[in-house]
């Protein structure tokens, strides 16, 4: 039983690192106004580009690097279409969702089914040896608690900076934010940048650490569930964050519901953070004081800057 | 160097002449064979292992056969029209490498009965349609047999897809052989409910490592992914379709491992003598269909001597793996002492025998 | 650069649209050429392969017939509520929704040769597919709950509501546990139309759609006031169409189609309900309807270039060994280019003219 909840927790931690990550990104980019529905191709993307450096070179930390490149590009396809072009952020999404899915399929094209040696585990010393706590908390690599820190910083620089403040007016109405001599369309494409990247770095995780090997389609949905993450935790980091683990645990949740025996239908668990995303959706949007404070009210308009 | 060079015009004309000549005369009775794979060929699992049956037949026959592959066709309304175009490009038989594309395939073999199929997995044949299996369940209980020997916490886990009979079969017999070696063994399998799912795998081997699994038998998993887990957690793990020995060079137990060669080399010849009849192949050890790889130096001299005698005694006919008494898990007698299971029971084989604690998903 | 720049249009000229769809197709296809080089073949032999192998036999022109059936139906049905602003981006999941409801009444009267088992599936997965929407609009106009997110959220649960049916309740008990139905009897499909091909009698269906959802858009007042609702709610309702009306309308319209789209797969190429029902199609059809300028017409255009990437993705896998990756880049990539080029139907490039000129102008 103990070696359950280990894995569970140890599981969760690390499950949750690729959808915290991507999440976060997506918040901010949501935050600004901008509804990036490309997530799945950008983590794609990240995973591949990720995989093959690791593959090339050895190095995690420059897979890391190379798989957020990578998909910070594609977003920049999707920056330059909805913000430079004007094009419907639902459209622009979708084109570089599918476009980032093809490509990471031709990256990863002769790599299929091959591995790497996963990304290294830190050592906690004596903390390590901790009995529950040790194995489950402190058995991780790095990416596991800075994916924490990242979260708590995007936190921070939301809620606690001038460049926070200028995102949320920006989100909020562009037209405001201009008027007040913001660059709206350098801090938009700045926000979807950054989303772009940690979706690339969270598909960098996956396949260089969680799952440490490249097979074409392994993102499965995660870039899905991090759209309706960021919907669930209703644009705020910490409930984004907490929905995230809460999320992270459901796939491990199932195979140890099997264990026990129980007869639950997996499919019901998988669609489970779409069904508790649609409620927490409906119950903020009924209130209209309540989806003003939370959600970015631009969220998915063109911003013309004439019109 | 002019001479030289003059030799080499006229070695080029003359072997240009020749090619033209055995080309045309070759591009009349050369067998073109297509082959559809589900999942990109990739350095190892079932599409790997058919691709390798593949290679054998252009070793064997060279000249007299040419192959066309595409890989990755999902199964579904496109993959008729993979076949189609193979058909239509001048094909005389086509290799069609996944359940799902048996209707498909049979249609288009009742239109055009000069194409000979084959079909992996399958159970519908007809007379230019044939499909082929390997009985794993052979080579399953032997590794289980291994697995029996090795674990010490008596406990063996399994990640597998979905419960088709097939699966069902081969955790028996995996079952039965751990059983063999180990009287007090216990099976929990962990259903992923998909075919190709590698982080899910992975997680599974985890939490069966958690329920104190110290062998871990990845049944259908595509990718190695379960088998680097075992590696990396330091337990053993058996696996399907092909060597996986790189992926865990310490913790591999042993690879199941399926030859398509042999069938498909009798196949070829067939279609090539225009004898060709659909049939139901279903190839086990004494057809060197399946068979065991690296076979762990963990175990013993004498356990891997014990492993070999009982797989010639498969291979000669003389055991079969699934022979009573056999006690199915709500322990019902469900084979009598001395009699062992037929084909027919086996192929759709629907009860799980008693050591495996997990229930069959309803 | 800096005497280049973007003026609004004030009018639209009628072949507008069209330029800018052939402007994405060409800059597609130059993306493509340096696409095919990478992958180390010849961008004549890949395009040939793609755009020119389909059409030479009577097989592939009916496999692009085949696919032109989903792509139409469901663009079509899209785009009318894209011009009502209401962006439904679920068509997957009511196109599978749609194929559920088919596949129960199949499955429920199978061996029945009723001449309405039919005609019973068709209704069933329009009447799946508006439900399965219909849950949008209702959450959006009851509770402002933002309809991209529901639909997208719904169309992951359909899929899973998919698996589960078709590992437990809709599975076929002679099928030896393999995840799928059973085989739909002779009265549960489509009939063929072309011999020798795999269309089927769901492509009339395509084509009725068509001509009804260009009457509809184009010559009638409801057409118009949906339109209108959407792009200024406050004057539709001046104009007595309130945009609830206009969120409703629009959703069920799209479900409706797409559902039945699903029924033309289970009854059509497939035969029986399984894991894959569509090969994306609910997300290719919402590139088919920008891609036809969310025109009834253009949409026909824009449904057969679709179709015909498809079928020649698949073509060139076998005749010059592309890997199937390239037909979802090229589909990335044409929406890419047209979301770009779009720019020029509400803007036009204007040259500067320098300053010079324009101080002479000011003088006289």
């Amino acid at each position: 039983m103990t070696a359950t909840i280990i894995f569970i927790l140890a599981g969760t931690l690390a499950a949750t690192v690729p959808l915290l990550l991507a999440a976060m990104g997506e918040l901010v980019a949501e935050k600004s106004g901008m509804l990036n529905l490309g997530v799945e191709g950008m983590m794609a993307v990240g995973a591949a580009a990720g995989f093959v450096t690791v593959a090339v070179t050895g190095s995690h930390a420059l897979g890391l690097i190379v798989g957020g490149v990578a998909a910070l590009l594609l977003s920049g396809v999707f920056a330059t279409l909805s913000i430079v072009f004007l094009a419907n952020q639902v459209a622009a999404g979708l084109a570089i969702g599918i476009l980032g899915l093809g490509v990471s399929a031709g990256i990863g094209k002769n790599y299929e089914g091959t591995t790497v040696t996963p990304m290294p585990k830190l050592s906690f010393g004596a903390l390590g040896d901790v009995p529950v706590i040790g194995p489950a908390l402190f058995s991780h690599d790095i990416m596991v608690y800075l994916a924490i820190a990242a979260a708590f910083a995007v936190w921070f620089v939301l809620q606690r900076t001038k460049l926070g403040l200028i995102i949320r007016a920006v989100g909020e109405s562009p037209q405001s934010a201009h008027s007040l001599g913001y660059p709206v369309a350098l801090i938009r494409t700045a926000c979807v940048l950054f989303g772009g990247a940690m979706a690339g770095i969270g598909g960098a995780y996956l396949s260089i650490a969680y799952t440490p090997l490249w097979a074409d389609g392994m993102v499965a949905g995660r870039g899905w569930i991090v759209v309706a993450l960021v919907v669930f935790g209703t644009w705020i980091v910490p409930r984004v964050t907490l929905g995230a683990y809460l999320f992270g645990a459901i796939s491990l949740l199932e195979l140890s519901i099997q264990g026990l025996g129980l007869n639950v239908p997996s499919q019901l668990l998988s669609a489970s953070p779409y069904i508790v995303t649609i409620i927490v959706l409906v119950v903020i949007s009924r209130n209209p004081v309540l989806i003003q404070l939370n959600s970015p009210m631009s969220l998915g308009q063109t911003y013309r800057p004439n019109g | 160097m002019k001479l030289i060079r003059k030799t080499i015009k006229h070695l080029a004309a003359a072997t240009i002449a020749t090619a033209m000549i055995a080309g045309a005369a070759s591009a009349a009775d050369k067998l073109k064979i297509g082959f559809v794979y589900p999942s990109p060929v990739g350095d190892v699992g079932w599409a790997y292992q058919l691709d390798e049956g593949r290679k054998k037949l252009e070793a064997m026959f060279g000249d007299q056969i040419e192959t066309v592959v595409v890989e990755n066709v999902p199964e579904g309304p496109d993959a008729a029209r993979i076949m189609n175009q193979m058909a239509s490009t001048g094909a005389g038989m086509i290799m069609i490498g996944s359940f799902g594309y048996m209707n498909d395939g049979l249609k288009l073999a009742s239109q055009k009965p000069d194409i000979n199929f084959i079909h992996a997995s399958g159970y519908k044949t007809a007379a230019n349609f044939g499909n082929f299996q390997t009985r794993n369940y052979e080579s399953a209980y032997v590794a289980g047999m291994a697995a029996g020997y090795a674990s010490e916490s008596n406990t063996l886990g399994v990640v597998a897809a979905y419960a088709i009979p097939e699966v069902v079969g081969i955790i028996n017999t995996f079952t039965l052989g751990a059983q063999k070696t180990n009287p007090d063994i216990t099976v929990k399998v962990v259903w992923l409910n998909s075919w190709f799912n590698p982080s899910k795998a992975q997680e599974s081997a985890k939490s069966l490592i958690a329920q104190s699994a110290d062998v871990i038998f990845s049944l259908y998993q595509d990718t190695p992914s379960v088998v680097s887990v075992a590696e990396e957690e330091g337990v053993y793990v058996v696996n399907t379709s092909s060597d996986m020995k790189k992926y865990a060079p310490t913790k591999l137990l042993a690879s199941m491992t399926i030859d398509w060669g042999p069938h498909f080399v009798t196949q070829v010849k067939a279609a090539l003598d225009g004898t060709f009849e659909g049939t139901a192949y279903w190839g086990g050890m004494a057809d060197d269909a399946v068979g065991l790889a690296s076979l762990s130096d963990d175990l013993s001299a004498e356990q891997k001597a014990d492993i070999q005698s009982v797989m010639d005694e498969i291979a000669a006919g003389s055991f079969h793996p699934m022979t009573g008494p056999i006690i199915a898990q709500d322990g019902s007698e469900k084979i009598a002492a001395g009699e062992s299971i037929d084909d027919g029971a086996m192929r759709g084989i629907d009860w799980l025998v008693a050591g495996v604690e997990t229930k069959l998903p309803n | 650069m800096r005497n280049i720049y973007l003026e609004p249009r004030t009018e639209r000229s009628a072949f507008a649209p069209f330029l800018v769809s052939m402007l994405a197709v060409c800059l597609t296809i130059i993306a493509g050429s340096g696409l095919f080089l990478i992958y180390g073949k010849s961008p004549i032999a890949g395009f040939h392969a793609i755009f020119i192998e389909p059409l030479q036999s009577s097989y592939g022109i009916g496999e692009i017939l085949l696919k032109l059936g989903p792509f139409l139906l469901i663009a079509q049905g899209l785009a009318i509520g894209f011009r009502a602003r209401v962006w439904n981006i679920g068509a997957e999941g009511q196109l599978i929704i749609g194929a559920i409801l088919a596949s129960v009444v199949a499955i429920r009267f199978d061996g029945s040769t009723s001449s309405l088992l039919l005609p019973g599936m068709v209704l069933a997965g329009a009447l799946g597919g508006m439900g399965w929407a219909g849950i949008a609009a209702w959450l959006r106009t009851r509770y402002n709950a933002n309809e991209i997110l529901v639909t997208f959220m719904l169309s992951s649960i359909a899929l899973q509501i998919l698996y589960y049916l078709v590992t437990g309740p809709l599975r076929d008990p002679q099928g030896f546990n393999f995840p799928q139905s059973i085989t739909f009897s002779a009265a549960a499909t489509f009939p063929i139309l072309i011999e020798n091909t795999r269309v089927n009698a769901s492509l009339i269906i395509a084509l009725v759609v068509t001509v009804l959802a260009w009457v509809f858009m184009q010559r009638s007042l409801m057409g118009y006031k949906l339109v209108v609702g959407g792009l200024a709610p406050h004057a539709a309702r001046y104009a007595g169409f309130g945009e609830k009306r206009a969120i409703w309308l629009a959703l069920l319209i799209g479900g409706a189609a797409a559902g039945i789209a699903g029924v033309g797969e289970v009854a059509g190429p497939l035969g029986m309900l399984q894991r894959t029902v569509s090969p994306g199609y609910g997300f290719s059809a919402i590139i088919v309807a920008f891609l036809g300028g969310l025109h009834p017409i253009g949409i026909v255009f824009s449904s057969l270039l679709m179709a015909l990437i498809h079928v020649g993705g698949d073509f060139a896998r076998l005749s010059v060994g592309l890997p199937s990756a390239v037909t979802d880049i090229f589909q990335g990539l044409l929406l890419t280019f047209y979301l770009a080029s779009s720019l020029l139907l509400t803007h036009r490039l204007r040259l500067r003219k320098p300053d010079a000129v324009l101080t002479a102008e000011a003088a006289e």
